[in-house]
């Protein structure tokens, strides 16, 4: 080993106060709690839908706010882990769970389709829904970002992107309590933009400030 | 002394928690292991200054690491990092900078340890990206000689490490 190697590794051992180890665990937890204080944001500042918790909500509700919740799940556990890098480390699931939504603005213009107004069924002046869950997912994405800054993520574009599709479907699925609309095209287009919006933000924005 | 998984992972332990002594030896321990690593992937010239890299990002990023993992996979995690990182400034800079370099010298151990490593990224890409790279970043040759050798245009070599280089970024972690 050379002088400068042997320089830099005193150097090194000279400045080096106690760090706290990250644990996938603690990541988890964090998700939790950003998660779970965005919904009880979302019950404070809108109120919950009472029909959501009675089982009275359409079939759809359910469907689509179940699959945005594991969604967010799988990519977010996917933002945790690339913190912690090691070569074996996988990310495919978010893939999948992406292309399970995926299906859902398809499933929303069929049926839009199959109107007899056709597109101009498309409830537009719902937007609000949209905007709202973009809002409901800034928490969890900070509490991403913060973890991946405090980590070591070696793929930029990749962990950018689901900490997008984590964000904005946990945002969209917080919102969701509260939402009355349960319209097949109301929930496949206008609760899954946001998704959609914060994909496009992680993947194009996010890296640069993700890389070290 | 070469010092296995296990014990590299309880020093980089004792690492976290401000152990000096420690630290030393692993820091020790992980720059031989990374010019190994490395050796058959750089100039001889500049693998010293990549291993520092690599023990810069390890020091700030050490929190990263759970001790309840293997400590090799996040070593080499960052180490393929920075690999592909310094093959891409030092296209951006010049790319006539690493005309007159040697090809790094041969050697069966330090060719293992190559293979297990930085190749599983060359498996995952196309064969003209691999040799765009090899000629260009690895051996050193301009682009017209690495065009004038292995039979691509200029361009296409251009093309190909810039390609390359992407693809490989993405499977840092996955390729093994």
């Amino acid at each position: 080993m050379n002088r400068v190697n042997n320089e830099l590794i005193e150097a090194l051992a000279d400045d080096l106060p106690p760090v706290r180890a990250m644990h996938f665990g603690e990541g988890m937890l964090l998700l939790g709690t950003a998660a779970g204080l965005t919904a009880v944001a979302v019950s404070m500042i809108y109120g919950l839908r009472e029909a959501a918790f009675s089982g009275a909500a359409s079939p759809y509700f359910y469907i689509v706010n179940g699959l945005l919740v594991l969604l967010g799940i799988a990519s977010a556990a996917s933002v945790i882990s690339m913190a912690l890098p090691r070569v074996g480390n996988r990310h495919d699931g978010p893939r999948w769970a992406m292309a399970m939504v995926g299906i859902l603005p398809v499933a929303a213009l069929i049926s839009l389709f199959a109107e007899p107004s056709g597109l101009a069924a498309f409830p537009a002046h719902e937007w609000v829904c949209t905007t709202r869950g973009l809002a409901a997912s800034l928490l969890t994405a900070g509490a991403l970002f913060f973890w991946l800054r405090r980590g070591a993520p070696v793929s930029a574009k990749a962990a950018g992107l689901h900490l997008g599709v984590a964000s904005g479907a946990l945002g969209s699925a917080a919102y969701g309590l509260h939402c009355p609309i349960d319209g097949v095209a109301h929930l496949g287009i206008l609760h899954i933009a946001p998704v959609l919006i914060t994909a496009l933000v992680g993947r194009f924005a996010l890296p640069r400030l993700l890389r070290w | 002394m070469r010092a296995d998984d296990a014990t590299l992972s309880s020093l980089m332990a004792a690492a976290q928690r401000g152990e000096r002594d420690a630290y030393r030896v692993l820091l020790s321990e992980s720059s031989r292991w990374l010019a190994r690593f490395f050796s058959r992937k750089v100039p001889p010239g500049q693998v010293d200054d990549l291993v520092q890299d690599v023990l810069l990002s390890v020091h700030a990023k050490r929190a990263s690491y759970d001790p309840m993992r293997p400590f090799l996979p996040w070593l080499a995690a960052i180490a393929r990092y920075r690999w592909v990182d310094h093959l891409r400034r030092v296209y951006r800079l010049e790319e006539q900078a690493l005309d007159d370099h040697d090809v790094s010298k041969d050697s069966e151990e330090e060719a293992v340890i190559a293979r297990f490593s930085l190749d599983r990224l060359f498996a995952r890409i196309p064969n003209n990206q691999v040799q765009a790279i090899e000629l260009v970043k690895i051996q050193g040759l301009s682009i017209q000689e690495a065009a004038n050798r292995c039979g691509q245009s200029e361009s296409a070599i251009k093309v190909n490490i810039h390609r390359g280089l992407k693809k490989m970024s993405t499977l840092i972690e996955e390729a093994e």
